[in-house]
């Protein structure tokens, strides 16, 4: 790192404000990281197609009956991608999913991330007694193995997206609080926190004006990261059935492709598109992920 | 490059002498330990009894309407199997009774099958062990040693190859990956043949028991979604390996042992490994979690009589009891793992045995 | 006799990301066998990479140039096979031992055995026996070889490291900072131990250390390096004695010596920094921060020319014509100008201090302090501070002396008001502090903290500016924040302040981070400082510097300063007064010159005795044992188990019973009687040892 030179003239600094300066390098770091521009890249064209989608996919694309082309019939000019098991063509079908997978991933990791990360914060700053429970009664619950627990929820609320995005984020929240929690107890142990309480600074204080500012940056690592395993568990979660039966979604649509024959005939236009749709999309929030955690904590090539 | 720094604070009491202990308080530490760590487990488990009938129980809003769905019922029948279920008994009876019942085995009776939960738990059990069993070992040998390598040289081309494919499958769905095999493997495409057969875990109407016929049969269909959990699990373990050997690479006594003259190789296999090991372990064991995951979508797929299978068929209706059922037996095996995980990790680690 | 170790021209780049680091520079020197080579230097100057240069033990991407020459054999180009032959059994190293250089999971009998299994066709049980036979040698009972690292001190793990380094009977021991990070007294015997070894088995040694004072009591000769060069080489005592390098100069004074009126309230430091090492270095490396620099030092080639019998200096000023080139006469003039100015500077220094040394203005108290950390799982409770009274008065500066474990942090913490006392009371000012969360808040305003970690002291998303304002806007001060900052910093020695407002921690140096902490405490604009450690992280150079802030900050503003520290050259360069503490207990405080002159509790003799001090023909034997656990404190006088002095006693003396038993009275803060002497806590305070000794016919 550069240090400063004494013997410089006495050139009074630009008055850029220090959020300001650490978000440009931030911003600078990350547009020469290739993998996080390109995750950067999906993210935005997927959320551009997820809004947008309704402008230029109608209804009728998306209806089970009076559907344009025979069953699962492979790829043609009028159908790009085939059709599904009900004839519909697959592009608009694909395009639309993803909505649903936005939306839990989205939802579900705001949800996780506001109370895991609450949660955490106050176990990891406050010993005691109570937060000690909380943080056992935490660990026990993520012992619990994730998707029975998240079938039996999703079954027991019903079918539907809210009870796939409830019963996501009740068992992504105690993973989250843990690593809040253990971040929070590596910040707290460092000395500029004792500094801090030196010059006056009371509980409350120190939280948001010395801990926070130093695991806002793991929040946001883990939230980036926390949507892209909601986005899979959701479709996990469709895959099994437990969605909404009239919404088209990339997990309800293997669901359809396996379970009306798609293995049998061959039918890779139906098996493959929703897959990687998934893939490319959990991948975009993923390495997103991975470059802001290596920009804000360098390691050596981690 | 040397720092300066002073002797360690007062408040580190680590600085001073710390007394050998003997090879007898050592074992007395252990059994307090072991009696502590099945103390947690066994509060674990009531804590998991009370979350399954939370769920399971209290919940659901009207079972009964859910059981009689599309069967015109009577008042009668509504009446008799609201008794039957006892739903009209105060919640602490229900809870007294689910435990009861449970700890004696009792699992309920599934809607669907009409057979005791247990009965199918049981019936299942093994072939869900087969191949949860068989995947892990492939995926932890699989995972560690790729983790290895490319925690050893970091950005070196198997790093950066074996990391980006790591990524990319663990950003896959399993279920889809498994369809894709089928495809592939079992429907044949292109220029492949079909190999492997397309579902269950042995073909129907062949001998049974331990006849080699048999368990060369079963291997064969065991390969496609073995061969499906391996690939979605191994780079957990793998990321997971990767990260503790890169921990270690800093540390100050692997200089040590090169300055003694060991090879490369050496240096990793007699100091690295062993030190990355140890959090590795603890860390592989708790994701025994996700493998359940993916046996649940893997065993659906591939139509594997197993309790993943089991739990995927209870979602019809649903089926609460079977789905209860399976919830506590997965839930309850985790734990049972995550315990023995802690007394393996205690008996490797020597700074936390002789503590 | 051929020499065992020549290295020629020695230049190691380091290339990461498009970057290159020369860290070395071309070094040259030679090794005889038998002799001790000594290499110091702050940090970054390259003496660490040579060390590991010597054996090939540098990362990949460090480019080496240059001849190394062992034994006729030129490492640099030598075949990798020959050269794991090499390493260890010809050439070993020491490492700092108490910072996991072991390997953690395995006992200490195995890494001891591993090299030789590698490099002598032995068996098990012979490699086996050896390794006993080493840890005996180092003074670890070989009953321990199956012990690991972390069940050990820190001073046993460091013989180990030595035992280790002997196992195969090398010609050539490196040892990289081997006592950094230890005690004093466990620093002095392993120096004592490991010079001792190699002259018996008569192994040459080149040890590395940032500590020159360690380096003159155990080394032959001496090189200092500086940004990647030697600055000057030659015998140790004439290199520290009489310099003939600027730098060294400055270096040497930097570890003032007990009794040196040049060194009393006078520290050392060098302003600046060492030069970048990326960029091209035309001219002596040292010349923006030399304070004898001539024109010439920029622009002409430096090379280490011969400056007297077996001595080198890469200073142009040795040069016998160097009064040849222009502008030196002038030069000379500005030389002497310069140290006639220190020299004022100095007196000034002295007489404001005269005028301050006065502690019946009380303005921190401690009274019967006591803090006792509860039992944990398996150790008993610690007594940390046992009934300790202190006084700082207004504008004094008291040192703490003592070594870890004494509960000398723990007192600082406990008058700073972050831990509250199991018994006794703190007072600013006479009144007591009290702990709710008002007076606490109070007490802020006018005692402030300062740690031993400037990087770690900083929140690393805080710019300076936030780090200095952070304190008044705590208290709810906002109005002319901006002006209080800057003046805080200025006050600092951050000049101007604008420079630096908008920095980050991570772009500023260890004494400029020093500095933004400093500034913070300031902005509070508190009566006392305490210092915990406040230089121990900072190179030699600097250490100085901030110590002469402390002081100028006590002539300024009145600032008294709690200086807690293990170095007791601190307390000689700016305390009033010193308190040596042990086992939670003062056992000695008064007047700087008379307690560190005329020492007279035996462990601050012992403290004193172990200085390694390059003028002294002999050096002293240091105390045995370890340093002392808190939850496990002796009875009756709490040092007997250790005392020189008690052990002088002739056997059958009653009073050997009372220093066993009888607890020694606590030491009030101050004298009731305005004498100058020092208060001590001793049964035997008087006694004369030697005359003891001679009495009793035991060795003294």
């Amino acid at each position: 790192m550069t240090t400063i030179d004494q013997t410089a003239p006495g050139s009074a600094a630009a008055a850029t404000p220090p959020r300001f300066q650490a978000l440009r390098k931030f911003a600078r770091e990350f547009a020469r990281t290739p993998t996080a521009m390109a995750g950067l890249a999906i993210l935005i064209a997927i959320t551009v197609l997820a809004l947008t989608a309704p402008l230029f996919i109608h209804a009728s694309d998306l209806n089970v009956v009076n559907a344009p082309g025979q069953p699962i019939a492979p790829p043609s000019a009028r159908f790009p991608l085939g059709t599904d098991y009900a004839g519909r063509s697959i592009v608009p079908l694909l395009i639309w999913g993803t909505r649903p997978s936005l939306a839990i991933g989205v939802i579900s990791t705001a949800l996780t991330m506001v109370l895991g990360s609450a949660i955490g914060l106050l176990a990891g700053h406050y010993g005691g007694i109570t937060s000690r429970l909380l943080m056992a009664l935490t660990d026990w619950f993520i012992a619990l193995p994730t998707l029975p627990l998240a079938i039996g929820l999703a079954a027991v609320l019903g079918q539907g997206d809210a009870s796939i995005t409830i019963a996501i984020a009740v068992t992504s929240w105690p993973g989250t609080a843990r690593l809040i929690r253990a971040q929070t107890l590596a910040v707290e142990a460092r000395p500029f926190i004792e500094r801090a309480k030196a010059l006056g600074a009371r509980d409350g204080q120190l939280m948001v004006r010395q801990v926070l500012p130093n695991v806002a940056p793991f929040i946001l690592v883990s939230a980036t990261l926390t949507v892209a395993g909601s986005i899979l568990s959701a479709a996990t979660l469709q895959f099994l059935g437990l969605g909404n039966p009239t919404d088209v979604s990339w997990g309800s649509m293997i669901n359809q492709a396996f379970f009306q024959g798609a293995v049998s005939a061959g039918a890779w236009w139906y098996i493959l598109p929703p897959g990687i749709a998934i893939l490319v999309v959990v991948l975009g929030f993923t390495l997103v992920g991975r470059a802001v955690e290596n920009i804000l904590n360098p390691r050596m090539a981690r | 490059m040397s720092s300066t720094s002073a002797p360690l604070s007062a408040g580190s009491l680590s600085a001073l002498e710390a007394p050998s202990t003997d090879g007898a308080s050592g074992a007395r530490d252990f059994a307090h330990y072991l009696v502590r760590k099945v103390a947690a487990a066994i509060v674990s488990f009531a804590l998991l009894l009370v979350l399954g009938f939370i769920i399971f129980s209290l919940m659901p809003s009207n079972p009964v309407e859910a059981l009689t769905r599309g069967h015109p019922t009577s008042a009668k029948q509504i009446a008799f199997l609201t008794k039957q279920l006892g739903l009209n008994q105060p919640v602490w009876e229900r809870f007294g009774h689910f435990v009861l019942n449970t700890l004696q085995g009792h699992l309920g009776y599934s809607w669907q099958f009409e057979e005791p939960v247990a009965t199918l738990v049981i019936q299942r059990l093994w072939p869900t062990l087969l191949l949860m069993g068989s995947s892990t070992i492939v995926s932890i040998l699989l995972g560690m040693w790729l983790g290895i390598r490319s925690g050893w040289r970091p950005g070196k081309l198997l790093d950066r190859t074996s990391t980006g494919t790591a990524i990319a499958f663990w950003s896959v769905p399993t279920y889809w990956l498994g369809i894709l095999l089928l495809v592939l493997f079992s429907t044949g495409f292109g220029p492949i043949p079909p190999l492997f057969p397309a579902g269950g875990m042995s073909t129907p109407g062949a001998v049974g028991g331990l006849a080699p016929s048999h368990i060369l049969d079963v291997a064969r269909h065991l390969v496609l979604p073995c061969l499906t959990l391996v690939l979605v699990v191994f780079a957990q373990y793998q990321m997971i390996m990767r990260s503790s050997m890169i921990d270690e690479l800093g540390n100050p006594y692997l200089l040590t042992a090169r300055a003694k003259g060991l090879r490369d190789a050496e240096v990793r296999q007699k100091h690295a490994v062993p030190n990355a090991l140890l959090p590795s372990v603890t860390l592989i064991f708790l994701q025994v979690g996700t493998m359940i995951s993916g046996a649940i979508t893997v065993e659906t797929v591939y139509s594997w009589p197993g309790l993943g299978y089991l739990t995927f068929q209870a979602l019809n209706i649903p089926d609460l009891p079977l789905l209860e059922g399976t919830f506590i037996i997965f839930s309850a095996s985790v734990i049972v793992f995550n315990l023995l995980a802690d007394l393996a990790y205690r008996y490797l680690d020597p700074r936390v045995r002789r503590s | 006799m051929a020499p065992l170790l020549e290295v020629r021209d020695l230049a190691v780049t380091y290339r990461s990301g498009g970057e290159s680091v020369r860290a070395v520079r071309g070094v040259s020197f030679t090794l005889e066998p038998g002799e001790t080579v000594g290499m110091a230097g702050e940090s970054g100057c390259g003496k660490t990479t040579v060390a590991l240069s010597l054996l090939r033990l540098l990362p990949a991407s460090a480019e080496l140039g240059g001849e190394i020459l062992f034994k006729g054999e030129n490492i640099v180009t030598l075949g990798w096979q020959r050269l794991r032959a090499v390493r260890w059994a010809e050439a070993s190293v020491v490492f700092q031992g108490a910072m996991s250089a072991l390997n953690p999971v395995r006992t200490i009998g195995e890494q001891i055995c591993e090299p030789i299994l590698l490099h002598e066709k032995v068996g098990q049980r012979v490699a086996e026996t050896r390794a006993a036979e080493l840890l005996d040698s180092v003074g670890v009972p070989s009953r321990r070889k199956a012990s690991y690292p972390h069940e050990l001190s820190g001073g046993q793990r460091q013989r180990v490291m030595i035992a280790m380094a002997l196992a195969c009977q090398p010609d050539l021991i490196i040892a990289d900072e081997p006592t950094t990070a230890l005690d004093v007294i466990v620093q002095a015997q392993v120096l004592e131990l490991l010079t001792g070894l190699v002259r018996e088995r008569q192994i040459s040694m080149i040890v590395i250390s940032h500590d020159l004072s360690v380096l003159g009591e155990t080394c032959d000769r001496l090189a200092i390096m500086y940004a990647g060069r030697i600055a000057e080489i030659g015998p140790s005592r004439q290199v520290l004695g009489a310099a003939r390098h600027p730098y060294t100069r400055i270096l040497a004074r930097a570890f003032p010596r007990m009794g040196d009126p040049e060194s009393r309230m006078a520290p050392a430091g060098l302003a600046g920094e060492p030069p970048d090492l990326r960029a091209e270095i035309t001219g002596c490396p040292f010349a923006p921060r030399c304070p004898e620099v001539i024109k010439a030092c920029r622009s002409h080639d430096i090379d280490l020319w011969p400056a007297g019998e077996h001595r080198q200096s890469a200073c142009i000023k040795v040069l016998d014509d160097f009064r040849a080139f222009p502008d030196s006469a002038q030069a000379a003039l500005d030389s002497t100008e310069q140290a006639h100015a220190h020299e004022r500077a100095g007196l000034q220094l002295e007489e404001s201090a005269a005028g301050f040394s006065r502690a019946d203005d009380p303005v921190l108290e401690a009274d019967g302090l006591r803090v006792v950390f509860p039992a944990r799982r398996g150790r008993g409770p610690a007594r940390a501070v046992d009934d300790v009274n202190l006084t700082i008065g207004r504008g004094e500066i008291v040192a703490l002396i003592g070594e870890s474990g004494c509960g000398k942090s723990t007192l600082a913490r406990a008058l700073v008001g972050l831990i509250e006392p199991s018994d006794g009371e703190v007072r600013y000012t006479g009144s007591r502090l009290r702990y709710g969360a008002g007076a606490l808040r109070e007490h802020r305003r006018h005692v402030q903290l300062v740690l031993q970690d400037p990087a770690g002291a900083l929140n690393p998303k805080q710019n300076v500016y936030d780090a200095v304002a952070e304190g008044p806007r705590l208290h709810g001060i906002r109005a002319g924040l901006t002006e209080r900052v800057h003046d805080a910093l200025a006050k600092a020695g951050l000049r101007p302040p604008e420079l630096y407002v908008s920095r980050y921690p991570h772009e500023l140096s260890g004494g400029q981070q020093q500095r933004v902490v400093i500034a913070g405490a300031l902005a509070l604009e508190p009566s006392v400082i305490v210092a915990d450690e406040p230089v121990s992280s900072l190179d030699a150079s600097v250490r100085g510097e901030i110590l002469k802030l402390i002081l100028n900050l006590r002539d300024q503003l009145s600032l008294g300063a709690l200086i807690v520290s293990h170095d007791l050259g601190v307390a000689w360069n700016i305390a009033d007064r010193v308190a040596v503490m042990y086992l939670g207990r003062i056992v000695e405080s008064g007047p700087v010159a008379d307690v560190l002159l005329r020492p007279r509790h035996p462990y601050t003799q012992a403290l004193l005795s172990v200085l390694p001090d390059a003028s002294r023909e002999q050096p002293g034997h240091p105390l045995g044992g370890e340093p002392p656990d808190p939850t496990k404190i002796p009875t009756g006088c709490r040092f007997h188990p250790r005392c020189p002095r008690r052990a002088a006693l002739p056997p059958g003396d009653e009073r050997d019973e009372l220093c066993r038993t009888v607890p020694v009275p606590v030491l009030p803060a101050l004298r009731e009687d305005s004498a100058d002497t020092s208060l001590v806590a001793c049964h035997l305070a008087d006694l004369d040892v030697p005359a003891l000794a001679e009495h009793s016919g035991t060795a003294g």
